[in-house]
This record gives C-alpha cells, structure tokens and sequence, in this order.
C-alpha cells in the first residue's frame, strides 16, 4: 500500500485516496466507520481529475 | 542476478520529454526477478507516465511491452515494429538492456527507466544485496566462497582491517565483515589452513582495470562463409 501511494503522489494525485482496511465479517460496525472515513476523505479532496479519462479509455461508447 | 532500481517518475518525464509516442519496454529477465522492470513494472510505468502526462494538461502516448531478455538481439527483433513507431524508448532493462536496444536500433532514442546497482540475490524479502564484483579472476575457492571484492567495503584480500568490529564494517555498521564472515566460516568447517598459503598478486587486468571486457569462444562462433 506504501508502494502504490508512493506512485500515487508521484503522478500527482494525492495518495490518501487509496486505502486498505483489514476487516473480518464479524467487524460491520468497523467497515461502516471505514466507508464512511473514506467516502468524507474523497468527498473533501474532490472528484479524480483524471477520471473521465480513464473511463473514455476503458470503455467503449456502447459500454457507457 | 543484475539487480537494479527504478528511476523517480519525474526523471522519467524528463528523460522522455519531447516524444509524443513512448514505448516503454521491460525485460522478462534479472529486473523482472528483482521486481525492477519486468512486465508488470513496464504496464505501470506505463499507466504512472500516462495519468501524470494528463495531469500535465498533454496528451502523449504510452504503450509497453515486455521481451524475455532486452541483452540479446533475437528477443529485440520481436519489438522492432513498435520500437520503429516510437518517439523515443524507455528501457525498464538494466545497463545492457538500454545500450543493446540503443546498438539495436540506430535510429531510435532510447532512455534507462533504471539505475542498475549490482549483481546480487535477495536475501530475504524486498532485500537484495551485492555478491559478486566481476573481477574476472575469481577467488572463492580461496576464502569459504564468501567474495571479499564484492562485500568487503575496501576490497581487501588480507583482511580484516582495522575498522572491522564486532564483525561489522567501519564504512557501514549494518554490512557485516566480509573478512569476519570468511575467518568464521573456514573456522567452522576446518579450513583455516587455506588462509597461510602465500598467494600471488591478483590478476586486476581482468577486471575493470583492464578497460572493457570481452570474452570469445571460438568453439562456438559460427563458422565464417567461404569466399
């Protein structure tokens, strides 16, 4: 994870975008307090500038 | 195995600036061992160069590919359409890699997405460390087949010196003392005896001293053409 944050600052996007939480199936209330961290995290940084690129790259018109 | 390490992604921006289509090319061999520049490193260089070049507001190219060995020119002809296609070729190879695609293809301009360190093993996990020095005059035989050229920070053949304590290096704490290692392995299996033969100097022509190197096996050379 160190690794793809390293690439991630590296490129220029900010590299708490990417995280990884370890959780068993036992641990909901754990996994809801995750999404949520995560989802205000991305929420306050903003959309991926690179977004709408990538998807034109990954999909064809017929797929959107 | 050669063990190299990759280039910051701004020196790779900059090595490729002014091409609009970059091939970046990784080597299935020692880089891809060493997780340096194998085919997954090339695809994300690849993808890493292509997000920061939009984030940069332009829209250059960037494919790769990956040969077996970048160090052999039959693997390279294999790439020459898309080497022919390409502005300018960032080789994830080591040294020999870059410099074979360079002698390859005269025509192309091709940059090290590496630095190559050494020639090494891993030695745990994420961990690679130097062995040999390619002297050309080796010497295990000599000393337990632990390298006194490659992991003595002095290259000494009569060591250890001074600096080494508590079988640790002056030069670095954490490298172990190649000397301390040799005595303490021929100790435990006996040899030591080896250490008192009197030795003549080394051979230094055959390492880098002597200017580069070459080696050639006549008994596998392809027969010349009658004329």
């Amino acid at each position: 994870m160190e690794h793809v944050r390293n690439i991630l600052q590296q490129i220029g996007l900010e590299p708490e975008r990417v995280e990884m939480v370890n959780l068993s199936s036992a641990m909901a209330g754990e996994f809801v307090a995750a999404a949520t961290q995560m989802t205000e995290r991305i929420k306050t940084m903003g959309k991926n500038p690179l977004r709408s690129d990538l998807l034109g790259d990954r999909h064809t018109e017929s797929e959107r | 195995m050669i063990v190299a390490d990759q280039k910051p992604l701004n020196e790779l921006k900059s090595l490729t600036r002014g091409g609009e289509n970059v091939l970046v090319v990784g080597c299935g061999t020692c880089v891809t061992v060493c997780f340096a520049g194998g085919a997954r490193e090339a695809a994300i260089t690849a993808s890493s160069l292509r997000m920061a070049f939009k984030l940069d507001g332009n829209s250059r190219q960037v494919s790769d590919v990956t040969v077996q060995r970048q160090c052999e020119w039959e693997y390279l002809d294999q790439i020459a359409e898309q080497v022919k296609e390409a502005d300018v070729v960032l080789s994830l190879g080591c040294g020999v890699g870059v410099q074979a695609i360079a002698e390859h293809f005269p025509e192309t301009w091709v940059v090290p997405g590496l630095n190559t360190s050494f020639m090494g093993m891993p030695t745990e996990q994420g961990v690679w460390a130097e062995r040999c020095a390619a002297c050309g005059d080796c010497i295990l035989g000599l000393t337990g087949g632990i390298c006194p050229i490659a992991r003595c920070s002095k290259s000494l053949l009569n060591g250890p010196c001074g600096g080494s304590e508590g079988g640790h290096c002056e030069v670095n704490p954490e490298t172990p003392c190649a000397w301390q290692l040799i005595y303490d392995r021929l100790t435990g299996m006996g040899k030591l005896d080896v250490l008192m033969e009197i030795q003549p100097p080394k051979n230094w022509r055959a390492a880098r001293d002597g200017g580069p190197r070459k080696i050639v096996r006549e008994d596998l050379r392809l027969a010349k053409e009658e004329e």
